[in-house]
């Protein structure tokens, strides 16, 4: 008897002390990561005067937010982040419906090619996308051309929307067709048997039970493309029409960058991020799981 | 074979007149087209790009614009944009739908895309400015290929070698006789003695150091050679440009150990910290003395690169030169062509000058008489040269100079012993580019 409670208090030691270089580890890690947030935070708050005169390292002369109140100033904030918005909403929502349809068909179905068009959509998350920055530049020139407006497509959100939705259909079909093969095939016989033509059987019965899967990949999607960058510098030659990302690089001048006042811009563009985050949280991490215990 | 020579002239003959009869044309068309100029322009729309610049970038682009839209009638809408990102992106704009004007880089940058049809030809526009333009500045705007100008130049600056006046005081120097190569390496050798950087390079973005290689292959060798050089007409392994590194690796002793860490703001802090004894830059940072404080203000210098070749002296200077230029895929080309004569003309410089340009311009009718004493010494060294060089990135080829040249100096600093064999392979690589 006695010797077992020993035995559970060296276990219980031996734990404790397990958790206290894990505990370490993790928190090395931790502050690993979120290093050069609060660096940008700390860099933020001091005036350029002070960097240039001093260096990076030295202890600041000056704790200010007047790199916060030029950073909004400059930037043009409201502009910028209508035309996240205008951007990144109907980007979402496209995607996910196309990404549903066709993971649906994909997974419900069954015909000669279904296989074969998950992969292709899957495979399409394989190429890096900034290789098809030119076939898409000409593509979006000459499908303008063939209407006679040059715009339709480049320089035109329209396009970047259309981009948006190519890029991430392939991905939410995989996500979302790994969760619906989850969902009893039972539920998709009754509803034929009680004569749903496919349609119906997608909007009204598969369609809700996606909803979870649908909220995580929301989330995930919306901080995609709102981060994105690439596209919409390369397929808007008005600056005016880009999104806030592309306003952060306002800030930056031709030879000298005030990188005290980037780094306040830094802040403010990934804020809406941020604050999506910690009131989403829950449906972010289900959203990076999602589809990783059957696949 | 006669008579296919005969059909061959034949068709050039034809051609000639064509071309003849379509100048013709044109230039009968010309006057009436002065004429109608004026009423085209107005109530028509020009979209304007300014590159980078902040809010200082904005305001001088409203001013100049505004006054513009007063004279002509014509509206302007203008924006501002990212100066690396247009730059990058540069083809892709101009292929796509670009603004009608916008500030941009005379040399290869503007000569490449006017030669590709992309950038409108503008010999009517630099016609009217001539008189108000030196020749050397109407030269580097025309393209040596098509002899037509695809930029109306506006502003430039100088790359010289700056330092403290306080400092050389200090080593027992005169600050305004840092004249010749001994000269040189005396102020760097104290520097050094003091436990200072002798002299501050970065190589960080590969671009820095070509200030340096431009000016020593200038001073050793001249600027015709160092102009052949970068156009294929002179070789890389050529005894002269070895020569010209020889003088570069007597500086790396001098030199911080952590250029490849640095670029041209690590430098500038080296010297605003009063870390280093000299720099070879660009004046643009001059701005940040300023900032810091009147008198780190006052103690900046700048002078010609020292002399090391008598036969040359001290004639060539690097003096990159901006200007504006009209896409050819515009909306409203003749509107774009209008605006862009006008930021070039004295009265648009007024504008942008009365609402705070410190650039120098070069046109003569640019007024200096306020100019500070450091201002006008970077006049006083730009005017002492005879020759001008654009910086290698811009009287070189865009795919030779950043690809190529860039990472070869790079080499080189970290590894000097092996100059020989950077330069075959710098040749080999010139060697291999399309040509044209």
């Amino acid at each position: 008897m006695s010797t077992g409670v020993v035995q559970n208090e060296q276990y219980r030691n031996s734990q404790k002390r397990k958790d206290f270089y894990i505990s370490i580890f993790i928190g090395f890690f931790a502050f690993v990561w979120i290093f050069p947030i609060l660096w940008t935070v700390w860099t933020s708050l001091r005036p350029y005067n002070d960097i240039i005169s001093y260096g990076i390292f030295s202890w600041p002369r000056h704790i200010t937010l007047v790199n916060y109140f030029n950073a909004i100033r400059e930037m043009h904030i409201g502009v910028y982040l209508m035309n996240s918005l205008m951007v990144t909403v109907p980007s979402v929502i496209l995607t996910l419906f196309f990404g549903s349809l066709v993971a649906f068909v994909v997974t419900r179905y069954k015909f000669k090619f279904n296989l074969g068009l998950l992969l292709l959509f899957t495979a399409g998350n394989m190429l890096p996308i900034v290789l098809t920055y030119i076939p898409v530049f000409w593509m979006f020139i000459w499908v303008g051309e063939l209407f006679g407006n040059r715009n339709l497509l480049y320089n035109n959100y329209g396009g970047l929307i259309l981009v948006h939705v190519g890029f991430q259909v392939g991905f939410a079909t995989f996500v979302l067709s790994s969760y619906m093969k989850t969902i009893p095939k039972e539920i998709s016989e009754s509803a034929t048997i009680d004569g749903a033509n496919v349609f119906r059987h997608y909007w009204n019965v598969i369609l809700p039970l996606l909803r979870p899967a649908l909220a995580a990949l929301s989330v995930l999607m919306t901080t995609w493309i709102y981060n994105e960058f690439f596209w919409a510098l390369v397929l808007m030659s008005d600056d005016s029409k880009r999104p806030i990302t592309s306003a952060l690089r306002r800030l930056q001048g031709q030879y000298v960058t005030d990188f005290n006042l980037l780094a306040a811009g830094a802040i403010i563009a990934a804020s809406p991020t941020v604050i999506m985050f910690f009131v989403l949280r829950k449906q972010f991490i289900a959203g990076l799981t999602l589809g990783s215990t059957k696949g | 074979m006669s008579e296919e020579k005969n059909v061959v002239s034949r068709r050039s003959v034809l051609k000639g007149a064509a071309i003849g009869g379509a100048a013709l044309a044109t230039g009968s068309a010309l006057s009436a087209e002065s004429a109608s100029a004026a009423t085209r322009l107005k109530g028509s729309t020009v979209k304007w790009t300014t590159r980078g610049g902040g809010a200082t970038g904005d305001k001088i682009a409203k001013a100049v614009n505004d006054a513009f839209t007063k004279k002509t009638g014509a509206k302007v809408v203008a924006q501002q944009v990212n100066s690396d990102d247009f730059q990058n992106n540069f083809a892709q704009i101009l292929q796509g739908s670009p603004d009608d004007a916008f500030g941009w880089m005379a040399g290869y940058r503007s000569n490449h895309f006017g030669e590709l049809g992309l950038l409108a030809d503008l010999t009517r526009e630099i016609g009217h400015l001539k008189s108000t333009l030196p020749t050397a500045a109407i030269k580097g705007s025309t393209s040596p290929v098509t002899k037509k100008p695809y930029i109306l130049p506006t502003t430039y600056y100088p790359w010289a070698l700056h330092y403290r006046k306080s400092m050389v005081k200090d080593l027992g120097m005169n600050p305004e006789s840092i004249n010749n190569w001994d000269d040189f390496v005396k102020l760097m050798t104290l520097t050094q003695k003091k436990g200072l950087v002798g002299y501050s390079l970065g190589a960080k973005g590969g671009w820095e150091a070509m200030g340096t290689f431009d000016i020593l292959n200038a001073r050793v060798n001249g600027y015709k050679y160092h102009i052949d050089l970068l156009n294929g007409r002179a070789k890389w392994t050529d005894a002269r440009t070895k020569e010209t590194f020889k003088y570069f690796a007597q500086l790396i002793p001098f030199m911080n150990t952590n250029f490849m860490d640095i670029s041209w703001d690590g430098m500038r802090d080296l010297l605003l910290q009063k870390k280093t004894g000299a720099m070879m830059m660009g004046s643009w940072f001059a701005n940040d003395f300023k900032a810091k404080s009147q008198a780190d203000y006052d103690d900046l210098w700048v002078v010609p690169f020292p002399q090391i070749n008598p036969k040359f002296g001290r004639d060539t200077i690097d003096a990159p030169l901006d200007g504006i230029s009209v896409a050819a895929n515009g909306k409203n080309v003749s509107g774009g062509k209008a605006l862009a004569e006008f930021w070039a003309s004295p009265e648009g410089i007024t504008e942008a000058v009365k609402a705070g340009d410190t650039n120098i311009y070069v046109s003569k009718s640019f007024d200096t008489s306020s100019y500070d004493a450091f201002n006008k010494q970077k006049l006083a060294v730009l005017a002492s040269a005879s020759n001008i060089m654009f910086f290698l990135d811009r009287d070189a080829r865009g795919d030779f100079a950043g690809p190529v040249v860039g990472p070869a100096i790079q080499s080189f600093l970290q590894k000097p012993s092996d100059i020989n064999k950077i330069l075959e392979n710098v040749q080999a690589q010139w060697d291999a580019l399309p040509k044209n």
